[in-house]
């Protein structure tokens, strides 16, 4: 206890230490008064008797002093000491201290804009209870070791995984949805999730206000509530203004009544990262909206699925019992028409942490960001060498103030302190600048992901982790750059400084400011030589010929579950759908297609032409599953022979891109041969196949990225009645040429209402904006890395306008001696520059050798531009060398024009 | 200072103010100084000023407590006194102090 009464005295008298200063002394003067006026008394004359007091007293000062440090809080006073000294020094030199703050506020900024992206898709840990116990069932479906592609599981998946299993507890779905939402007056779509009964058991979030979903409303019929549907906590205040009687509220989803039992807790945005459910409904709502096949449909993967592991059980032990029990688990629910599809065959289990829920926008994502986070870092790294130039320079010029208070008794580390707390004070406003920076160049960086949903569901708002990671930066920069002047400052000879009264003459800390040159050119110029290749990257993926055409096609994505039409007749009612958008006025072409291009989907499928089926082996290629006018509504034209049909006749006819044509038939005319699709049961041996009669050959297209070359593309007709088409063929996309993009939606929703009044309208998507969005992720790296390169590069010029402006002036009287000895402007002109050469060739050279390591690194995400290409190589360095040597030549300039008789005459 | 008078040990000084106070009631600075001088007659090498930083250790603690008050020849000055927190330590540090001095006390004369 008395610790802590002795702290709240301390906290109290450094609040008031003025007044109790002023106490003391009054104190002091008394006990001085009664001990010189008892000393009187006993007969000592007036002089003796003080003198006598005062010796008795003993060291004023040093009482007085003892006592104040154990008053208050001493440190507090030193630093505020520190701080009021520091604030002095800003004061003095306000444009310093401008360009320190601007400086750092453009690297901290861009650092916390990086990070805000990185922390909210990549870091942030799930607000829910234990979630490192936390993992994501999903099976692997990549093409190659490195694409990383997954797809999620189905309900039969999942009971056949609970059934066996004995890694995981908890086991539960979750799949995100749009829906129509009403409410009263209110109308509007509403950003959904589906999710297993038990998601919130599992996860052990707490409801703001009523329940959360259970088990038992997860029943086929409903539970005890009909319907039951959890809002988010946003819309419960947005929309309700938190108010609790909002449980029990009747709503409508999608035509159907529910009930709200609850709201989610603040801060809880589900599982799966840039996506916000602002209302969550039982698994059951899947069986309400299309039937119960479809819930438990096996030949579908749509359940992204999350389990907790078992106390005990590694992630590995429950990926190695998973990979034993998964090919039986296929076998159990897999449609037998799909089991042996190659996708399937190749397919692994995977188990993944999923402390940090999960987004599909990872697998895209996470290199770019950490690269555009070392590249902020790199631009930090410049800021910090500014302004450590920038300040050894100022503490050169300081060294007499330094001398003369380490004269008066401050210690080594006390002077390091106070420069650190100076630069503190500039490093913290420039942090907040620089936080405010960022926050408003969130939205412009969010756009650039090309996704639409992350847009809004991501926010760039600052939060905790993030401003602490901000600050952390601050107090770095801060003893980055404050370091080497606080070190020469404090290694400072008292009496050479003092007796040295020139303060330009002095020479310290000039072999470090020689270092800083250097390090920033290499730094941006290997910026600039990164940034290049990106720009250069994403330039030749623009421009790049897909084979198709982008203007004023648009892609809708169909939603049939619901029609009465299955099979055939569905097929026919595509067929006519098509066929009737295209009488619409404006409208030129119709067509339907399983997979639009250029959206990163991929359909394989492995062929071999009949009539050398009994030698050769079958080889892979690209699929795509057709109507008539495919190829015309995408401009891309018919080499020879005809179109497909939409009718019973083309059932079994096939067209082959021109890539697919030389592969499967090599020198000779594909046209009207047989090609033959084999499809494999690799645990019978056995393969089935199904013959195509080819009728056409097609341009060469790319197919799903800009990056890669046409790969062979082989077109089936939808009639050929391809069973595994997704959801029985009740998901497919319209393709449509239009006038403009509202003729094409015009067309498409009165088509809509008029034969398929049962299906939701679902927005276009423009091909020209898919076609840009395509290559999002490049845009994102090209935009940010040279935007971060031209920062760079704006950076390294003051830093070395500094350098040389601050050599000028330290020179000014030798410059001066050197033009009344004869010297030329030219040569003096040379002589200033000649450092800056060297040190540009310096920082040219590393900097190069630096830029080809990175430029190796990143070479994955290049295209057509080889990492050492030797023109961008030249060109950057040749950027670089003429930046710096104009950002030289200003103060050079004042070099040769500074006055002889009027430098000397400052000696 | 005086080669043969001895340092005061810090809570030796404390103990002899709380024990001052209490014998002599509200007392101020150079009361308190003078009377421990008095008592010790005068073998201590007491800085009168050295009493300051006590008294601000002990109302730190809040075992005394001080205001200002006048003194009988009318001067201003801050008198101290004892808390009703430092009447109940007093018997604590006395006993402690004892034990200390008894096992010195021990230590001296098994040596000799």
């Amino acid at each position: 206890m008395d610790w802590l009464r002795t702290l709240l005295s301390r906290c109290k008298a450094f609040l008031i230490r003025n007044k109790l200063d002023q106490e003391l002394e009054e104190e002091f003067r008394s006990h001085l008064e009664f001990a010189t006026e008892e000393n009187r008394r006993r007969g000592m004359p007036e002089d003796d008797a003080r003198q006598a007091a005062m010796r008795a007293f003993g060291g004023m000062t040093q009482i007085q002093e003892r006592y104040r440090l154990r008053r208050g809080l001493p440190l507090l006073d030193t630093i505020a000491q520190d701080v009021r000294f520091a604030a002095r020094q800003i004061r003095r030199a306000p444009g310093f201290a401008a360009v320190a703050i601007i400086t750092l506020a453009l690297g901290i900024g861009a650092n916390t804009a990086v990070f805000t992206l990185t922390h909210a898709l990549l870091l942030r840990t799930l607000p829910v209870r234990d979630p490192g116990e936390l993992v994501r069932l999903a099976i692997d479906v990549s093409a190659t070791e490195t694409d990383g592609r997954n797809a999620p599981l189905n309900l039969p998946i999942i009971e056949a995984i609970e059934k066996r299993s004995r890694s995981f507890h908890g086991i539960f779905a979750w799949c995100v949805y749009d829906f129509p939402f009403k409410d009263g007056t209110v109308n509007s779509g509403i950003h959904g999730a589906i999710v297993s009964g038990n998601a919130f058991e599992s996860l052990g979030v707490r409801p703001a206000a009523g329940r959360l979903l259970t088990p038992a409303d997860d029943q086929p019929g409903g539970g005890p509530d009909g319907l039951a549907a959890v809002i988010s906590h946003r819309i419960w205040v947005e929309r309700y203004h938190a108010d609790p009687s909002v449980i029990g509220r009747h709503i409508t989803v999608t035509d159907h009544g529910a009930t709200i039992v609850g709201v989610a807790p603040a801060g809880f945005e589900g599982v799966i990262v840039a996506e916000h459910p602002d209302i969550y409904l039982p698994i059951e709502f899947q069986a309400v909206l299309y039937g119960q096949p479809t819930k438990h449909d096996g030949g579908r993967l749509w359940l992204e699925t999350f389990a907790r592991l078992n106390p005990s059980v590694s992630r590995a032990q429950a990926a190695a019992e998973m990979n034993t029990l998964f090919p039986s688990i296929l076998d159990a629910t897999v449609p037998p028409a799909l089991r042996h599809l190659p996708v399937i065959e190749k397919a692994r289990f995977e188990v993944k942490p999923a402390r940090t829920g999960w987004s599909k926008l990872r697998a895209q994502y996470t290199e770019p960001l950490l690269l555009l986070q070392i590249m902020v870092a790199a631009v930090l790294l410049i800021c910090c060498a500014n302004l450590s130039g920038l300040f050894l320079a100022r503490a050169s010029a300081r060294r007499q103030e330094f001398a003369i208070r380490e004269a008066l008794g401050a210690g080594r580390l006390r002077l390091m302190a106070q420069l650190f707390v100076e630069c503190l004070m500039l490093a913290l406003p420039g942090a907040l600048l620089g936080v405010w920076l960022a926050w408003m160049a969130g939205p412009w960086i969010l756009h650039m992901l090309g996704n639409a949903e992350a847009e809004q569901a991501i926010s760039m708002r600052p939060n905790l982790a993030v401003l602490s990671v901000t600050v952390a930066c601050a107090v770095l920069c801060a003893l980055l750059f404050g370091m080497a002047p606080a070190w020469t400052a404090s290694h400072t000879s008292v009496d050479a400084a003092l007796r040295n009264s020139h303060p330009r003459a002095s020479t310290g800390g000039s072999g470090l400011r020689n270092f800083f040159v250097p390090f920033q050119v290499a730094l941006s110029l290997t910026l600039v030589v990164v940034a290049s290749l990106l720009g250069t990257t994403i330039a030749r993926l623009l421009t790049e010929d897909s084979g198709y055409r982008t203007d004023n096609v648009v892609f809708i994505l169909t939603d049939f579950l619901r029609v009465p039409e299955k099979g055939e007749a569905l097929v026919a009612l595509y067929h006519r759908m098509a066929a009737r958008m295209e009488e619409f006025p404006g409208v030129d072409e119709a067509s339907v297609a399983a997979q639009p291009p250029l959206m990163g989907g991929r359909w394989t499928d492995d062929f071999v032409a009949a009539e050398n089926a009994q030698y050769a082996r079958p080889a892979e290629a690209m699929e795509n599953i057709i109507a008539a006018q495919y190829f015309s509504t995408l401009g891309i034209s018919i080499l020879s022979g005809r179109d497909l049909q939409n009718n019973d006749s083309d059932r079994n006819s096939c067209i082959l891109s021109r890539a697919a044509a030389r592969l499967y038939f090599p020198g000779v005319s594909a046209l009207g041969k047989t090609l033959r699709n084999v499809i494999h049961h690799r645990d019978t041996g056995v393969a089935t196949f199904h013959d195509y009669q080819i009728v056409g050959i097609a341009q060469d297209t790319k197919y799903d990225s800009l990056r890669e070359s046409p790969p062979p593309i082989v077109y089936l007709p939808i009639t050929s009645g391809e069973g595994w088409m997704t959801n029985a063929g009740a998901t497919l996309f319209f393709i449509i040429h239009a006038r403009s993009t509202a003729a094409a939606n015009l067309a498409y929703l009165a088509t809509l209402h008029e034969m398929a009044p049962s299906s939701p309208e679902i927005p276009p998507i423009e091909f020209s904006q898919s076609f840009r969005d395509s290559v999002a992720r490049e845009r994102l790296l090209s935009v940010m890395s040279g935007f971060f390169a031209l920062l760079g590069l704006l950076l390294s010029c003051i830093g070395i306008y500094g350098l040389v402006a601050w050599n000028v002036a330290r020179r000014t009287s030798e410059i001066g001696l050197r033009m009344a000895l004869g010297a030329t402007r030219m040569r003096v002109f040379a002589l200033v520059m000649r450092q800056v050469i060297g040190l540009l060739a310096i920082g040219v050279l590393t900097g190069g050798i630096a830029a080809f390591f990175a430029a190796r690194a990143i070479r994955g995400y290049l295209f057509e531009i080889r990492p050492g290409d030797p023109v961008i190589f030249a060109l950057s360095a040749l950027l670089l060398s003429f930046v710096g040597l104009l950002a030289a030549t200003l103060p050079a300039h004042r070099a040769i024009s500074i006055d002889p008789t009027q430098a000397l005459k400052t000696e | 200072m005086g080669e043969n008078k001895s340092d005061v040990l810090q809570g030796t000084l404390d103990l002899m103010v709380l024990k001052t106070l209490e014998s002599m009631g509200p007392l101020h600075g150079y009361g308190i100084a003078r009377r421990i001088e008095q008592v010790s007659d005068d073998t201590l090498s007491l800085n009168q000023g050295t009493i300051y930083p006590a008294l601000l250790r002990l109302q730190q603690r809040g075992w005394i407590k001080s205001e200002w008050g006048t003194s009988e020849n009318n001067r201003r000055a801050k008198y101290y006194s004892l808390s009703r927190i430092g009447k109940k330590q007093i018997d604590k540090e006395t006993e402690s102090w004892e034990r200390v001095a008894a096992t010195i006390a021990r230590f001296l004369a098994s040596s000799r």
